[in-house]
């Protein structure tokens, strides 16, 4: 090796040992190297005893107190039908809607009162195929044929709805079936304002109104804002025993003229569109119905929740104390539209209309 | 006239020496450019939504922020619509330890809501721009469903649980989040507890007057903050990026996770072309939901695209001949 060689080598060596230290050292500067030893944080806010909800799911305890005779009660659940959406190769993964829709099991409490004490219960679950209008009568038929609602309900002394989209030949046989003596109950959602068209139909039917939007209460609320307890306001009877009933997405109901009954939200309640605070009932009775504005509230979960369970009862023995005798009063299909020009309009349930053999005696009080 | 020579073994001294005065005047560059030695204020990347692998990556870059001197103050960038419950609360922590150690100003970008305001809170100041959005202080879980009956687990609770119970769980997961807020920031509140548990969201001016935020400002006013708060003169900028794009398993894909909703809840979606394993639910979303696209909506929009592309070349063509060519169908 030639002398200039190594002279350039020595440099070489030397810079390059000389900077290298220089680097090492500045990167034991910027970070210490070892292990960092974190900094104390306190949360004492994650350790309040408070904070742990009651996951307690408690106890339910329906009981009627009607001595009657076994009535016939029809309860439409209004079992939906899931939403499917499109898939197959080349299109995306679709998550469909979760959750079972409204079944048999979430009104489980009310029906089984009602069959322990001795009732028949039919769940009107019509498959696609029934579910069509009515037909129109064969030849030599004297009436028209009744759909197979109105052919449930000619037998039925009370009928329950959860559902509110009905056709219209439907829609008049739940108008005089509460004409005749029917008890009804309809139970509505907040939602069906917003994706059943039918809802206004049902509701002018039965003279019941309800709100778009839902109630909420930030305070005073069964482990969600929008569980909202409701209390008697006026009346006994269906409210009789409740101190207080958990509704989990009402909406705010009224019936045509005075309430028999009913129960509002407590205080602090406020409505969802309007953000206001809100005193209106969310379950009446007047007369012959009774308008729920929630549907959830008959589950099994939930009639463990507040006083439910009594409630349920109350509903059970309303339905029961009916003044209606099916046999006595057959549906009276329309006669057809010819024969009727500027016939009278629909009238009131229960506002004591005429029937072939005569008006109806007012119906005596059952004490509700 | 006198002349000497250096021997061989002085030459080398020489040589040595020279590269050893020439290393030395080189050091400081080398060590500034190693060492990073200038004050510094780091701006921490917050983007997207916030899930496990974005945590993992803010925490290790607070943590290297920590064990930086050179490091004075730190500035959180934010953008994101919020995301996974555990992942906020990590992120938080995090957040937390930085800023025992130093200051820590936040900048809200396009939004810092849900689980990204829980990220922020320990930030002594909150940067909003005018239209930014914040606040969504909440669970945006669905309704708890009832399980049907299965056979084999070891309890009755290990394939489900009560309703009412997970009902329990939501509001204590709610009311914890909500507890933090009111812990680190009620005191700038204009507004109750049970105003902030409504979970509205707010845009930046209005933030500023209810003090779900303290200034508008952009990312350069929040630099400049924290280099105040720190007692710097000089400093440099240090921008880093955390989340996906350091992670090199989901930067081969070349996708970001992104979050859709149904009816009932948010789904975390990891590919454009997602397969089983890749569209997660996510149980207690801390979201902004009006900032996750409803899959409707999604359906709507890429419907024509999709069939643009699963259309064979003849239903095209045969299209284009019924004189529908210029029909996006």
């Amino acid at each position: 090796m030639t002398r200039p060689a190594v002279l350039v080598i020595a440099f070489v060596l030397t810079l390059g040992l000389v900077l290298g230290a220089a680097a090492a050292g500045g990167s034991l500067v910027a970070t210490d190297g070892g292990a960092e030893d974190p900094p104390e944080i306190e949360n004492e806010q994650y350790l309040d005893e408070d904070l742990p909800k009651d996951r307690t799911p408690g106890t339910a305890d329906v009981t009627m107190d009607a001595d009657v005779e076994p009535q016939t009660v029809v309860i439409d659940p209004g079992v939906e039908s899931s939403t499917r959406r499109p898939s197959g190769p080349g299109l995306p993964f679709v998550p469909t809607g979760l959750g079972p829709d409204t079944t048999e099991r979430d009104i489980l409490p009310l029906v089984n009162a009602l069959i322990e004490n001795g009732h028949d219960v039919r769940i009107y679950t019509p498959s696609a195929g029934q579910e069509r209008p009515r037909r129109p009568a064969p030849p030599g038929a004297e009436e028209e044929q009744l759909t197979p609602l109105g052919q449930e309900l000619a037998d039925a002394d009370a009928f329950v709805t959860l559902r509110t989209e009905y056709d219209d030949d439907q829609l008049d046989e739940i108008r005089d079936f509460a004409r005749a003596d029917g008890r009804v109950v309809m139970a509505t959602e907040p939602a069906d304002n917003f994706d059943q068209p039918g809802a206004a139909d049902l509701r002018a039917t039965l003279n019941v109104t309800s709100q778009p939007g839902y109630v909420y209460n930030m305070a005073d609320n069964d482990l969600n804002f929008q569980r909202i307890f409701a209390e008697p306001a006026a009346g006994a009877g269906l409210t009789a025993g409740v101190d207080r009933a958990v509704f989990p997405t009402a909406t705010p109901v009224t019936t045509a003229g005075a309430p028999d009954s009913q129960l509002i939200p407590t205080a602090g309640a406020q409505l969802s569109t309007s953000r206001a605070e809100t005193d209106q009932p969310v379950m009446v009775r007047n007369d012959d119905v009774v308008v729920v504005g929630d549907t959830n509230f008959l589950s099994p979960e939930n009639a463990q929740r507040a006083d439910n369970d009594v409630l349920i009862g109350n509903l059970a023995d309303f339905l029961v104390t009916n003044d209606r005798t099916p046999e006595e009063q057959p549906p009276q299909p329309p006669e057809p539209a010819e024969e009727t020009p500027g016939g009278p309009g629909p009238t009131p349930p229960g506002s004591g209309q005429t029937t072939p053999d005569g008006p109806q005696p007012e119906p005596p009080s059952d004490g509700n | 006239m006198v002349t000497s020579r250096l021997s061989d073994r002085q030459e080398t001294a020489v040589v040595v020496l020279v590269a050893a005065v020439v290393g030395l005047a080189l050091a400081p560059a080398v060590l500034g450019a190693t060492g990073d030695t200038a004050d510094t204020v780091a701006v921490v990347e917050v983007e997207g939504p916030i899930l496990s692998p974005l945590a993992d990556s803010v925490e290790q870059e607070l943590r290297d922020v920590r064990q930086n001197d050179s490091v004075k103050a730190v500035v959180l960038k934010m953008n994101t619509p919020g995301g996974a419950a555990p992942a906020s609360e990590r992120m938080y922590m995090a957040v937390q330890r930085t800023a025992q150690e130093m200051p820590v100003v936040a900048s809200v970008q396009q939004s810092s809501a849900s689980g990204g305001y829980y990220t922020m809170l320990p930030a002594e100041t909150i940067y909003v721009l005018p239209t930014s959005v914040t606040g969504s202080v909440g669970l945006a879980a669905g309704a708890p469903q009832p399980n049907e009956p299965v056979r084999g687990p070891s309890g009755p609770n290990k394939r489900g649980g009560s309703v009412v119970g997970q009902w329990a769980v939501q509001e204590t997961l709610a009311d914890t989040f909500i507890n933090t807020v009111m812990k680190q920031r009620g005191d700038e509140f204009n507004v109750s507890r049970s105003e902030v548990a409504k979970a509205k969201v707010y845009l930046g001016t209005r933030a500023v007057q209810n003090g779900f935020a303290d200034k508008i400002g952009s990312t350069d006013e929040a630099i400049r903050e924290a280099a105040d708060r720190a007692g710097l003169d000089g400093y440099q900028v240090d921008t880093r990026e955390t989340g996906f794009s350091n992670i090199p398993s989901l930067l081969r894909t070349g996708e970001q996770p992104f979050l859709l909703q149904n009816d009932d809840r948010i789904f975390v979606v990891y590919a454009n072309d997602p397969g089983y394993g890749q569209v997660q639910p996510m149980k207690f979303p801390l979201v902004h939901q009006g900032a996750v696209p409803h899959i409707d909506t999604v359906e709507d929009v890429t419907r024509s695209d999709l069939r643009s592309e699963t259309d064979s070349p003849d239903d095209r063509q045969r299209a284009g001949a019924d004189g529908a060519g210029g029909v996006n169908r």
